[in-house]
Order: C-alpha cells, then structure tokens, then sequence
C-alpha cells in the first residue's frame, strides 16, 4: 500500500503485463505450465476466474525447443478433418518442421481450463519461432521469466581453468596407447 | 608424438610424455575409479568432465580393461555418453563410430624398411581413408617404398554423423562445403537411439497409458537434491 495514490494503485492491480519466455533447449511442456498460470492470472493475488486478469505471454524461440526423451519421434499428434478418412496423424518432428509453434500452442491449449475463457487466453498467447519480435510487443514487454530448464554445459563451454580444476580419475597403464 | 618441420626435411619422433600426477581420491580403498572419488550415484549425462574422462578422441567408450571400471559403473558411464552425444554435449576431435565401445581397427599400416636409422615402422591408425591419404601424400618418408596394409571395411561414415550438433568445431573432412538442409532437433535424457524410435500412434486410455519413457533405468538409483 505504502504511499501510491489510488489511482496508481488500481493501475497498478488491474493493468495487463506483458511477459517474455525464452523456449531456446527447453520443453515445451514446462514452457507451457509456466505461461498457462500467467495467462489466467493465478500469478496475481486478486485472481478470479471471471475478473478477466490474465496477463500476456510471448515465447521466443520456439523453433529451438527441446524433447526429453525420444519424444521427437515417438509422440503424435492426431487431429480429424471431419470428412470420412480425414484421419490425420504426424510426429512431433513433423509437426515441427511443417510449423514450429504448433507444438508449444498445443501444449498450452491443451493445459488451459477447457472453458470459454481459454480461446481468449490463447489470444493473448503470442509466439515467435525466432527471436525477432515485433516491435510493438517489443515496446510491451515488462517482465523476463526465467527459463523453467537448467541448460548443461558443452564440454567446449567450460573453461580451461574448470577443466584443470576436475581431477584425473584414473591412470592409464603404462603400455596404454592412446588413439 | 611429435612431428617437427625443419626446412625440407619433416623428422617424426615420439616422445614419451611424463605422466601427471593424480591427486589422491578420497576413498582409495574403491575398486574403480568412481567408488575411489565417491561418485556412484551422483553422476548425469550432463556430467561432461567426468564423461570425457573414459572415453576415446572419437566419441567411443575405452574398455574397462583399461579405465579399471566396474561393470555396472562402466555401463551407466557408457549410457551417460550416449545420452549426451545424442544432446550434443560433446563435441570432439576425431570421427564418431557407428557403434560406440568397439575398439578401433587398423585400416592402415605404413611401414618404411629403406630408412638408415633403424626399422622404424610407423603404424597409422585411422578410421577414415581421407586422413590415412593425407598422411600418405604429406609425409616424404612414405613417398619411398611403402607398404600399406589395409583391413577392415572401407565402409564409413556418409550418413551416421549424430544429427544435433555432437562436432560443433570439427567438421568432417568430406562433407566440407556441403551443408546439410536436414532440420536439428534438439533433445536430452534420450533412451533409443534416433533411428530406431518408432511413432506410438495409440497411446491408450488414462488407466493403461503408454508411457514416454526418459532417461534410463540404470540411472533410477541416482541421489536427486531438492526435486521429487
């Protein structure tokens, strides 16, 4: 409460933010469980499902998104066009290259409240393959969050005192050859 | 070894490099090398100083006649490996192999029995038919008789180089100008290999539900701190 006016205050409550993810080498399925709490408002105190309170969610970089697991082969997406042998079924790997957002969409689509709400909520979810960014969302844009995935360092990543500082495990024997 | 150019003459001599000394491990009453620094269950792919430490110039598992592993540690080394070729944690010097852990054959062998200096014979090993060429045409000894002994299958590596980034700093030597147009994924924890993963189109209802599997059962003793 402090010393904000009312006015800055009610602003400040009720005004929509804009929030930016980087989905470079992350799953798509903590990408969504982080944006999906963003995108109801459940992040915000004075949540109510009917108050309207969701805030903006723009991921980058969705065309870099990483699978645990075989999951770039092994998981598939099936969708029905609603005609007789419109049966449709494509890997996530496939998916990906026809259209690189589709499959962090459809994880967030399918995480939302299956309610009225959720096609609005998708509409306030913007997602960019790259990470070139229009530059009014640019302009919007308030707070980072943090990546939901600790990235692993390359083994060239590491630095020459790092890789001094890590003992030797074993010695070779003495009529080792090394290849 | 070590190969010194002076002027027109290129001498080639090995020398023998002393060996650093190892500080010592906190339980040396162990019997491999992981029991010995307290590591057995604290180990991941993403591990790669350790990971790097048992494997050989080109991406394959040393044998553990050598490295003095036991056989589950040595197994779960060779999963971790795997696992983080697959994410493309390791770039390294050589060439993959198609199967990791085979001990490298001896595709060529030059021997040079005119030289003064005694019966030096160098032997080459090399698992690319490019390299043992360029050893060929750039050292002068070889233009001399030279005997090159080759075994093995001269079938290598067009299409098994792993697909996401494994040699980031080095190409191989003869795809150089060709850039792939394949698409890159990215991926971790990865239990199958690439090719041998096959779309599960039904995955069932809730109650018996085919499960993704991630990672690998070896790892499931792992100590985890701070998560479930």
């Amino acid at each position: 409460m402090a010393s904000y006016t009312k006015a800055a205050q009610q602003w400040a409550t009720f005004a929509r933010a804009w929030y930016l993810i980087d989905g470079k080498l992350q799953p798509p399925g903590k990408l969504a469980a982080v944006s999906v709490i963003r995108l109801q408002g459940k992040h915000k105190p004075m949540y109510h499902a009917l108050s309207d309170c969701g805030d903006h969610v723009v991921i980058i970089n969705t065309r870099h998104i990483a699978f645990s697991g075989n999951k770039w082969e092994q998981k598939v997406y099936s969708s029905h066009t609603g005609y007789p042998g419109g049966f449709k079924q494509v890997t996530a790997a496939q998916l990906h290259i026809k259209d690189p957002t589709a499959i962090v969409k459809l994880a967030i689509y399918r995480m939302l409240p299956k309610n009225l709400h959720r096609r609005t909520m998708m509409q306030r979810l913007h997602l960019f393959p790259e990470d070139v960014i229009p530059e009014d969302i640019r302009n919007n844009l308030v707070e980072e969050l943090p990546q939901p995935r600790k990235i692993p360092k390359r083994l060239d990543e590491y630095t020459q005192e790092e890789i001094d500082a890590f003992p030797i495990l074993w010695t070779p024997p003495k009529d080792y050859r090394k290849t | 070894v070590v190969e010194v150019t002076e002027g027109s003459t290129t001498i080639i001599e090995g020398k023998v490099i002393e060996d650093v000394k190892a500080p010592t491990p906190p339980n040396p009453a162990g019997q491999c090398p992981i029991c010995r620094w307290n590591l057995k269950y604290k180990y991941n792919y993403e591990d790669v100083l350790l990971l790097s430490q048992f494997i050989r110039s080109d991406g394959g598992m040393l044998s553990r006649k050598i490295t003095g592993l036991c056989l589950e540690e040595h197994k779960k080394v060779a999963v971790c490996v795997q696992m983080a070729h697959r994410a493309g944690k390791k770039p390294t010097v050589g060439f993959p192999t198609m199967t990791y852990g085979k001990l490298p054959g001896i595709i060529g062998q030059i021997q040079f029995p005119d030289l003064e200096e005694g019966d030096i014979s160098d032997t080459f090993y090399s698992h690319h038919p490019q390299e043992l060429l360029d050893f060929i045409h750039y050292s002068p000894l070889a233009l001399s008789s030279l005997e090159v002994v080759c075994k093995g299958t001269v079938q290598y590596l067009t299409s098994f180089f792993p697909i996401s980034g494994l040699l980031p700093n080095h190409r191989p030597l003869h795809s150089q100008g060709r850039v792939s147009t394949k698409p890159k994924f990215n991926r971790y924890l990865t239990r199958w290999s690439v090719r041998s993963a096959k779309p599960i189109w039904k995955r069932g209802p809730k109650w018996c539900r085919i499960p993704f599997r991630v990672g690998h059962p070896l790892l499931m003793d792992n100590i985890s701190y701070g998560q479930k």
